[in-house]
C-alpha cells in the first residue's frame, strides 16, 4: 500500500459529513421513498392479476346504496335497529331459563345436598349464597345477549357493511377529534364495555384509539340495560297513564342511551384538545370488497373470542365480589353488619347526590360486574330497613317477579323519583366495571390511561348527580 | 345542611375553583409548573442563544436586547450579564460583549436541543406546526447531554429541523445556510425552498396560512417591492416582501414540470382518474408513512369512487383496493389528471 492510500477515519468522517450536506435534509425520506416506487414497479410488472371487473361493478352498486345521501343513514339505523331488537327479543327467553335453571333449581337442589352433608352454615352462605349467587346472575343476565349480539355484529363486520359505516359516521368523528371507526367499537360497547375496547384494535391511529378507549364507557351495555329498564319501568311509567306506561319507560331508557353518545362526543372532543393532543394522529380507513358471509365460522370465532373472553373475565371478577358481598353482610360489629355501617355512613354523602348509601355502597360491590346492581341494591334496602318475608335473608341477592313489589321495597328505603333519576344517570356515568378496567390495562400497556379512563367518568357521575339533585330540589321548593 | 341553594352555591364555586386552578394552560396549576421552570438555567441559556444568534449577523447584545429577548427588566437582564461574566461563558473585548469557547458551546448545545425537539415534535407527536416551536423552547432547557444525544439517534440523526435550519452537529458545528431569500430569487425559474422561519410568530404564521413548508418547489412570478408573487404546486401565492424575505430558496436544476403543475387530490371530481407526481412536504412522519403503506407513490393511477354522506371522506381506488381519504390528507397527495380513455 503507497502512502496516499493512508487515510485516517476523521477523514472518513469529514466525508461522509460532506456527502450528507450534498444529499440533504430529507435523504432518508427520499430513500424510503424511492425503495417503495421501485418495489411497486417490479410488482406490477411480475404479478399477473385476473380480470376482476364485474366483480368490482358489483361492489360499487352496493357501495353507491350503502352509502348515498338519501338511503345511507335510513339503512344505518335500519339495521342496527333489527341487531338491537334480535338481541333483546332474542335474548329474553335463554335468559329466563338460565335464571330458572341456576338460580330457582339448582340453588336449592345445592342447598338441599349441603344440608344433607351437614356443612357449617357459614361455609355454605359463603359458597351458595355469596360466590355461586353472584356467579349465575352475571350469567344467566350476560350470556344470552351475548351470544346473539356478538354473533350478528361479526357477520355484519364479515360482509364488509361495518366499514361503510364508518366512512358514513367519518365526518361527525372527526368533528369530535375521533376516528370514524369508533363508531363500531362505541356500537360493540352497547353489547359490553370490555369487548368494545378490545375492538378498539381496528383504530391503528394512537389518538384516536385511546379517545376510544376511554369514552367506550360511556355506550350503555348490556348490564346495565336491566337496571335502566327495571327502574324506568317501575318508577318512571308509572307517572303516566298505563297504556303509554310501556312506551314512556323504553323512551326514557333511549334518551338515557342517546345522552351517553352525546356524552362519547364531548368528551372525544374535550380529550383531543387537552391531554390527548401531543399524540400521534393517522387517519386511513380501507373499505374492503364485499364478501358472503362465512356463517359458521363467524359464529364460532365470535363466541370464542369475544363472548368466552368476556365471560371467563366476568366470571373470574364475580366469584370474589358474591363472596364479599355476603361476608359484609353477615359479619357483625357491635350489632350491625359491616355492609349497614358502611350504608350508614355513606348515606350522607348519597343523599346530597339525590342517591343513597345503599346504591353507593351497591355500585362498590358491583365494581365487577354491572349485572348484580339491582339485586344488590334490593338485598342491602331489606337489610338496611328490615324489612321482613322478601329476599333470602343477609347477603343473598334476589329479584321480584312483581314490579309493585319491587316499589314497595324501593318506596321502604325512602326512594323518590329523583333517586331513580339519579340512579340511571350514575349507571349511565360511573367507573367502567373491573373486567373492562382490566382489559383497558392490557391493550393500552399504561396505568396513567386507565386510571383517567376509570376516574373520569366516576367523577363526571358525581359532579351531573350532584347537580340534577340541586336543581330538582330547588324546582320543589318554589 | 341540606339546602339545596347552598349546596348549589358550594358545587358551582368548587367546579369554578377546579377550573382556576386546573385549566389547560391558563390555570394556575399550571401557571405554575412552567413559572418554576423559568430558573436561572433558562434564562441563562436564553441570553446565551440570544448572543449567539446576534454574533451571527455581526451584531453584539447590550442590556436593552438582552432584556428585550427575554422578556425581563433592565435591572434583572443586567443581574443575568455579569453572572454569565462570572461563569466566564462571556467576555468583553473591545467594550463589546463576545461569547467564549464554553459560552458557544453552551449556546450549540442548546439551539441542537432546541432543533431536535421540533424534528421530534413534528414527527413523532400529534402537535400542530404552531406548536413546535413554543414547545421546543420550552422543553430545550431540560434536557441533558445524555437525552439530547438520543433523541437524535432515534430521530436517524437528522441534518435539518422542520424549518429547514441545520441542526449543529454534537461536537458543536454548525452548517451554513445557503440559497437566497425569495424577494432575491429569479423570476420564472424553479428553486426549493429550503428554510421558512419559526420565529417572529406574526410571519411565521402568514407563512404556515399560505400552507408553505421546506422541500417545495416554487417559481418566483413577479417580484416588486409590493408584493411577491409564486407558484407552489400549481397554486398561486401572494405575500408582502417582508413576510417573503424571510422564505430562503435554493435552485434546483431539473425538476420535472408535474411537480409543479400537480393538482390536489381533493379537487378531483367522483369518476375522475388522477396519477400521483408527489407527496406533499407537509405530510410528515407517522401520516406519510401511512400513505406511503397504502401505496400512494408517484405513477399510482388514484381513482375518486364516492364521496360519504357526511361530506367527507371520500372513497378514491388505490391499486385495486378502495381507500377513504379525509379532505386534508386528499390535499397533500398532488396529482395530474387523467383524460379517461372510453373503454370499446
Amino acid at each position: 500500500m503507497s502512502k496516499e492510500s493512508k487515510i485516517s477515519p476523521n477523514d472518513i468522517l469529514a466525508t461522509a459529513q460532506n456527502l450528507r450536506e450534498q444529499v440533504g435534509g430529507e435523504f432518508h425520506q427520499s430513500l424510503v421513498e424511492a425503495i417503495y416506487t421501485d418495489a411497486t414497479r417490479i410488482a406490477d410488472r411480475a404479478v399477473i392479476r385476473p380480470d376482476s371487473k364485474p366483480r368490482f361493478d358489483l361492489d360499487r352498486t352496493i357501495d353507491k346504496i350503502v352509502t348515498s345521501r338519501i338511503f345511507g343513514f335510513p339503512l344505518m339505523i335500519l339495521l342496527f335497529t333489527i341487531v338491537f331488537w334480535l338481541t333483546i327479543s332474542g335474548a329474553n327467553v335463554p335468559s329466563q331459563m338460565l335464571a330458572t335453571l341456576l338460580l330457582d333449581n339448582l340453588y336449592p337442589w345445592l342447598k338441599g345436598v349441603f344440608a344433607a352433608m351437614s356443612i357449617p352454615w357459614w361455609i355454605d352462605g359463603l359458597l351458595l349464597d355469596g360466590m355461586y349467587m353472584a356467579t349465575a346472575w352475571v350469567i344467566s343476565v350476560m350470556l344470552p345477549p351475548m351470544m346473539i349480539f356478538f354473533p350478528l355484529f361479526t357477520l355484519l363486520e364479515d360482509f364488509g357493511y361495518l366499514p361503510r359505516v364508518a366512512f358514513n359516521l367519518d365526518n361527525v368523528f372527526r368533528k369530535a377529534g375521533a376516528h370514524g371507526k369508533q363508531s363500531l367499537s362505541m356500537m360493540m360497547g352497547f353489547g359490553c364495555n370490555a369487548a368494545g375496547v378490545v375492538a378498539t384494535r381496528i383504530i391503528d391511529s394512537p389518538r384516536e384509539r385511546l379517545i376510544a378507549i376511554i369514552t367506550n364507557n360511556f355506550s350503555l351495555c348490556n348490564g346495565r340495560w336491566p337496571t335502566q329498564i327495571l327502574i324506568a319501568t317501575v318508577f318512571i311509567g308509572a307517572l303516566v297513564p298505563a297504556q303509554i306506561a310501556g312506551l314512556v319507560s323504553a323512551l326514557s331508557v333511549v334518551a338515557i342511551a342517546v345522552l351517553g353518545v352525546l356524552f362519547t362526543f364531548a368528551v372525544s372532543w374535550a380529550l383531543s384538545k387537552t391531554v390527548l393532543r401531543g399524540e400521534v394522529s393517522t387517519f386511513s380507513l380501507e373499505l374492503p370488497p364485499y364478501r358472503p358471509p362465512r356463517v359458521w365460522q363467524t359464529i364460532y370465532t365470535s363466541i370464542i373470542d369475544r363472548t368466552i373472553y368476556v365471560l371467563w373475565r366476568a366470571i373470574v371478577f364475580a366469584l370474589p365480589a358474591g363472596a364479599f358481598i355476603w361476608i359484609t353482610s353477615n359479619i357483625q360489629i357491635s350489632g350491625l353488619s359491616i355492609a349497614e355501617w358502611v350504608m350508614n355512613w355513606l348515606n350522607p354523602v348519597g343523599l346530597v347526590l339525590g342517591l343513597n348509601g345503599v346504591i353507593l355502597l351497591a355500585y362498590i360491590v358491583a365494581i365487577p360486574a354491572n349485572e348484580i346492581v339491582i339485586p344488590t341494591i334490593l338485598m342491602l334496602t331489606v337489610l338496611g330497613s328490615g324489612i321482613s318475608g322478601v329476599g333470602g335473608g343477609a347477603g343473598v341477592m334476589f329479584e321480584l317477579d312483581s314490579l309493585s313489589a319491587t316499589l314497595n321495597i324501593f318506596t321502604a328505603g325512602g326512594w323518590t323519583l329523583l333517586t331513580a333519576v339519579n340512579l340511571m344517570l350514575f349507571s349511565l356515568i360511573h367507573n367502567p366495571c373491573s373486567t373492562t378496567i382490566y382489559t383497558i390495562y392490557k391493550e393500552t400497556g399504561s396505568m396513567k390511561w386507565t386510571l383517567i379512563s376509570s376516574f373520569l367518568p366516576l367523577i363526571m357521575g358525581f359532579v351531573i348527580t350532584f347537580f340534577v339533585a340541586q336543581i330538582w330540589r330547588l324546582v320543589e321548593l318554589l | 345542611m341540606n339546602d339545596p341553594v347552598i349546596l348549589l352555591s358550594i358545587g358551582i364555586l368548587f367546579l369554578g375553583l377546579t377550573a382556576f386552578l386546573f385549566w389547560p394552560e391558563r390555570g394556575v396549576f399550571p401557571r405554575y409548573k412552567s413559572f418554576r421552570k423559568m430558573s436561572e438555567r433558562v434564562f441563562h441559556e436564553d441570553a446565551l442563544k440570544h448572543i449567539q444568534k446576534l454574533a451571527l449577523q455581526n451584531k453584539y447584545p447590550s442590556i436593552q436586547s438582552i432584556a428585550g429577548a427575554l422578556e425581563v427588566s433592565a435591572d434583572q437582564a443586567a443581574i443575568i450579564l455579569s453572572s454569565l461574566e462570572v461563569q466566564e461563558l462571556i467576555s468583553v473585548v473591545n467594550g463589546k460583549w463576545h461569547l467564549t469557547q464554553a459560552g458557544e458551546t453552551v449556546a450549540l448545545q442548546v439551539l441542537r436541543a432546541h432543533r431536535l425537539l421540533e424534528r421530534f415534535l413534528a414527527e413523532k407527536t400529534g402537535f400542530s406546526e404552531e406548536e413546535w416551536h413554543q414547545r421546543a423552547e420550552k422543553l430545550e432547557h431540560s434536557l441533558t447531554l445524555q437525552e439530547i444525544e438520543s433523541l437524535a439517534r432515534t430521530l436517524g440523526n437528522p441534518s435539518h429541523d422542520p424549518h429547514g435550519d441545520p441542526i449543529p452537529s454534537s461536537d458543536g458545528k454548525v452548517r451554513l445556510r445557503e440559497g437566497q431569500s425569495l424577494t432575491m430569487f429569479p423570476i420564472n425559474q424553479n428553486g426549493r425552498i429550503i428554510h421558512i422561519p419559526d420565529e417572529p410568530e406574526a410571519v411565521a404564521a402568514q407563512i404556515r396560512a399560505e400552507v408553505i413548508v421546506p422541500g417545495m418547489v416554487v417559481r418566483v412570478l413577479e417580484s416588486s417591492p409590493t408584493r411577491v408573487r409564486f407558484l407552489i404546486g400549481g397554486e398561486e401565492h401572494v405575500l408582502a416582501p417582508v413576510v417573503a424575505t424571510n422564505i430562503i430558496v435554493s435552485e434546483v436544476k431539473e425538476v420535472p414540470v408535474e411537480i409543479i403543475q400537480g393538482e390536489s387530490l381533493a379537487l378531483l371530481k367522483i369518476g375522475e382518474e388522477g396519477e400521483v407526481v408527489s407527496l406533499s412536504p407537509r405530510c410528515r412522519g407517522a401520516e406519510r408513512r401511512r400513505l406511503l403503506d397504502l401505496g400512494i407513490l408517484p405513477g399510482t393511477v388514484v381513482a375518486a369512487e364516492f364521496i360519504s354522506p357526511g361530506g367527507q371522506p371520500t372513497a378514491y381506488r388505490i391499486r385495486d383496493s378502495l381507500i377513504a381519504l379525509r379532505n386534508d390528507q386528499a390535499d397533500w397527495i398532488r396529482i395530474k389528471p387523467l383524460i379517461m380513455e372510453q373503454a370499446s
